[in-house]
């Protein structure tokens, strides 16, 4: 039997499913090699099991929560696609304001008939197996995991900063250009595309493992910057990474 | 009623769930439409460093980035009151172009195509793409696929990302075209010319000439006499990037053409307790309920819209395809929803010879993509036509340059009112005393709101599966009595 591969959406924009599943030919032959068996919420009638279950967007309500702990039962691995599933992504700017706000913005006088939690990742409820970040995520990197996955090897997240393959990429470094970057601190994987499109690293990656936390300082003085400029604009892939596992 | 109606659960998940009342004698009553909601972007954008925007706000929708994306940038340029460079200009045109193309060609062959190129009557397992590929045959099939994903590549390269391009800058934008990429772009734009107009020629065999087709999309049921809206250029001509809006009234003529800045005297937001979902209409005519009319300022922003919004189209074989259609249905303004799936198509060519036309003009790869801004930010909006409305963004800075006061009408929302009249028609004209309800229902009351391809229409339908659909039917007493999901 096929391996059966399940897609979830939560709270998020879907680009990370769209990434993934945008028809593209690489796709079509993954698609051949599994069984795509949902995309959609965990119907209560559907008893079915999964072997690699996708997680995309963050848990923004309590049906949310108890969603994405019968998918966790249902699931051989789960993984955790795109920041709003890994680190909260930009719906965790949210957690800036009380959440009564919030409502009120969204629902206006029905906001009585609502509640909202603050957001969360995917891995503040259940055990997540693999984490494949980016907003969104590189599609080689989600079908290498899938090729891994299918054939037992083990599948390595990039450990170095988006630093080391801007520099590949050649480019002119951004804080060259009077910009402030998180390229050094942000899991790479991504060859730095933002920075070779003539921008800068907004860290939608979150952080890479062992940010070389020294250099970074020395970096940012140089630019007289500080340590909660850094946090503050990681702020907009990652507002819910300390509660992240 | 009201506790059945407000049920946030259905709709942060994503599903469009229809509530149909009856009366007494079994006639429908009422209709209840939820759809999913904006994550309160307006809100949580407030305090951010303003040049984020147009990474924030793209976050809305997977499906249309590009289009939340230009909004907030042009947005940038008005509050920095910084015009961008001839060339940057160009080159935002032209990746817009290009999302075009890939976006009405999903809608067609992929969501809205099923509903006509299968037939109204086909069964849910054949109204998908599997089933398009089948009818239409494998050869057009991949010239979707591969359509869809040469554009993907032009906006990749010129935008720096596929999904959440990066390169808009207020002023301008972040990175030129070169030479090489600009004659590979040429090759695919030739390319989207011809498939553009194949698709039209599909489009005429398999709909116009099926007789019980046009009778369809001409019927009462799918025909709501509304205002217009669409951007149009200085001549008023479509126009997908820059431009005024243009409003004409039910009866064709203009009603009113306003500069971005304008939008708050021109459009005001209607809010029902039933729903959080705002319904934007026009203020100088109105708030007079859901009806349609020249005297309800229920307006709507759609392909077909933005057709008779405006005098025509700018490229020359769009501008054929348009007489063609207004000819055929009778002239203008043309009132019948379906014929929004061939405004599309109209809408398809028009950006593919766009594309064709900035690719090759000279200044598309010079040198000077930006003026730097030399002012304080302070108060900005931005307008442009997203595939499914008239987007605009509106900020305001404070004095540190963060985001103070944050406004969207994003493309759906403006269609809201009239979307939620179609499918009431439709299912009045469907559901009669005595007559069974049956599946086939689901069928023709997606047909109804299909055209306006709200935003819910997501990444789930975008593989071979249907919509994730929910219509629930209650009697006089407020029991259900038929629940439809799928
Ligand atoms: S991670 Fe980014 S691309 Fe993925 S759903 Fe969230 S906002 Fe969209
Ligand atoms: S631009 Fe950013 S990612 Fe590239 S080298 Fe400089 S700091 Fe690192
Ligand atoms: S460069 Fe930074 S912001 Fe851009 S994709 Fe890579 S990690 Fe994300």
């Amino acid at each position: 039997m096929k391996p059966r591969v399940a897609f979830f959406d939560f709270t998020g924009c879907e680009g990370c499913q769209l990434e993934v599943l945008n028809f593209n030919l690489e796709i079509v032959d993954l698609i051949g090699a599994v069984d795509i068996v949902e995309f959609r919420e965990a119907s209560s009638d559907h008893s079915e099991e999964y072997d690699i279950a996708f997680i995309e967007g963050s848990q923004t309500t309590q049906k949310d929560v108890e969603r994405v702990q019968k998918i966790r039962e249902k699931a051989g691995i789960l993984v955790a696609l795109g920041a709003c599933s890994c680190t909260g992504g930009v719906n965790a700017l949210k957690n800036r304001f009380p959440m009564e706000e919030n409502l009120k913005v969204v629902y206006g006088d029905a906001a009585k008939y609502y509640t909202t939690i603050p957001t969360r990742p995917t891995s503040a409820y259940v055990k997540v197996d693999v984490h494949l970040h980016g907003c969104p995520p590189n599609r080689n990197e989600v079908i290498s995991l899938v090729k891994c996955l299918l054939t037992g090897k083990k599948f390595e997240l990039c450990h170095n900063p988006v630093c080391v393959e801007c520099k590949l990429a050649e480019n002119v470094c951004a804080f060259e250009r009077g910009e402030f970057c998180l390229g050094p601190v942000t899991r790479g994987g991504c060859n730095a595309v933002c920075v070779t499109a003539g921008r800068k690293c907004w860290g939608c990656r979150a952080p890479v493992d062992e940010p070389n936390i020294n250099s970074e300082k020395e970096l940012l003085a140089k630019y007289g910057l500080t340590v909660d400029d850094v946090l503050n604009q990681f702020k907009l892939f990652n507002g819910a990474l300390e509660v992240s596992k | 009623m009201r506790k059945i109606t407000i049920d946030p659960i259905t709709r942060l998940e994503g599903h469009g769930k229809i509530s149909i009342f009856l009366n007494d004698d079994g006639s429908v009553a009422n209709v209840y439409l939820q759809i999913p909601e904006l994550r309160g972007f307006e809100k949580f954008s407030e305090g951010r460093p303003i040049e984020d925007m147009p990474q924030i706000t793209q976050r809305i929708c997977g499906v249309c980035p590009e289009a939340h994306h230009m909004a907030a940038t042009k947005a940038l340029d008005d509050m920095f009151h910084t015009e961008p460079t001839s060339t940057a200009k160009k080159i935002r045109e032209l990746l817009y172009s290009a999302f075009y193309v890939t976006d009405h060609t999903t809608h067609f062959y992929i969501l809205g195509g099923p509903d006509f190129v299968m037939g109204p009557d086909a069964p849910v397992a054949q109204r998908n793409i599997l089933g398009v590929i089948a009818k239409v045959g494998m050869e057009l099939a991949g010239k979707v696929l591969n359509t869809r994903k040469e554009n993907h590549w032009i906006i990749q390269t010129v935008g720096g990302r596929q999904i959440h391009p990066v390169f808009g800058l207020p002023g301008g934008v972040s990175k030129r075209i070169s030479e090489e990429d600009r004659n590979q772009i040429e090759e695919i734009a030739k390319r989207n010319v011809e498939f553009a107009l194949l698709s039209l020629k599909v489009f005429n065999d398999i709909v116009l000439k099926n007789k019980s087709y046009v009778d369809m999309i001409t019927s009462d049921a799918f025909t709501h006499k509304t205002y217009y809206m669409g951007l149009v250029d200085d001549k008023n001509k479509v126009n997908f990037y820059d431009g005024k809006v243009r409003v004409v009234d039910p009866d064709g003529k203009e009603f009113a053409k306003y500069a971005p800045r304008e939008y708050l005297e021109n459009v005001a937001e209607h809010v029902e307790p039933w729903s959080y979902t705002k319904f934007p209409f026009l203020k100088k005519v109105g708030w007079k309920g859901f009806v349609d009319g020249k005297d309800s300022g229920v307006y709507r922003a759609t392909p077909l819209s933005r057709l008779n919004a405006a005098d025509g189209m700018a490229t020359p074989r769009a501008q054929e395809a348009y007489e063609k259609m207004y000819e055929t249905l009778g002239g203008k303004p043309v009132h019948f929803t379906l014929a929004t799936h061939w405004a599309r198509l109209v809408e398809l060519l028009y950006a593919a010879e766009r594309l064709l036309e900035l690719v090759q003009d000279k200044e598309i790869t010079g040198p000077n993509i930006r003026n730097i801004p030399a002012n304080k930010p302070d108060e900005g909006v931005g307008i442009v036509e997203a595939p499914r409305g008239t987007l605009t963004h509106h900020y305001v800075a404070d004095e540190m340059g963060r985001i103070k006061k944050c406004n969207l009408i994003v493309g759906t929302t403006n269609n809201q009112a009239a979307l939620f009249m179609s499918i009431k028609k439709a299912a009045q004209a469907l559901i009669q005393p005595g007559k069974e309800i049956s599946e086939s229902l689901l069928n023709q009351i997606e047909m109804a709101w299909r055209p306006y391809d709200p935003c819910m229409s997501c990444s789930t339908h975008n593989l071979p599966g249907t919509m994730p659909l929910e219509v629930t039917i209650f009697d006089a007493g407020g029991k259900e009595i038929k629940r439809l999901v799928r």
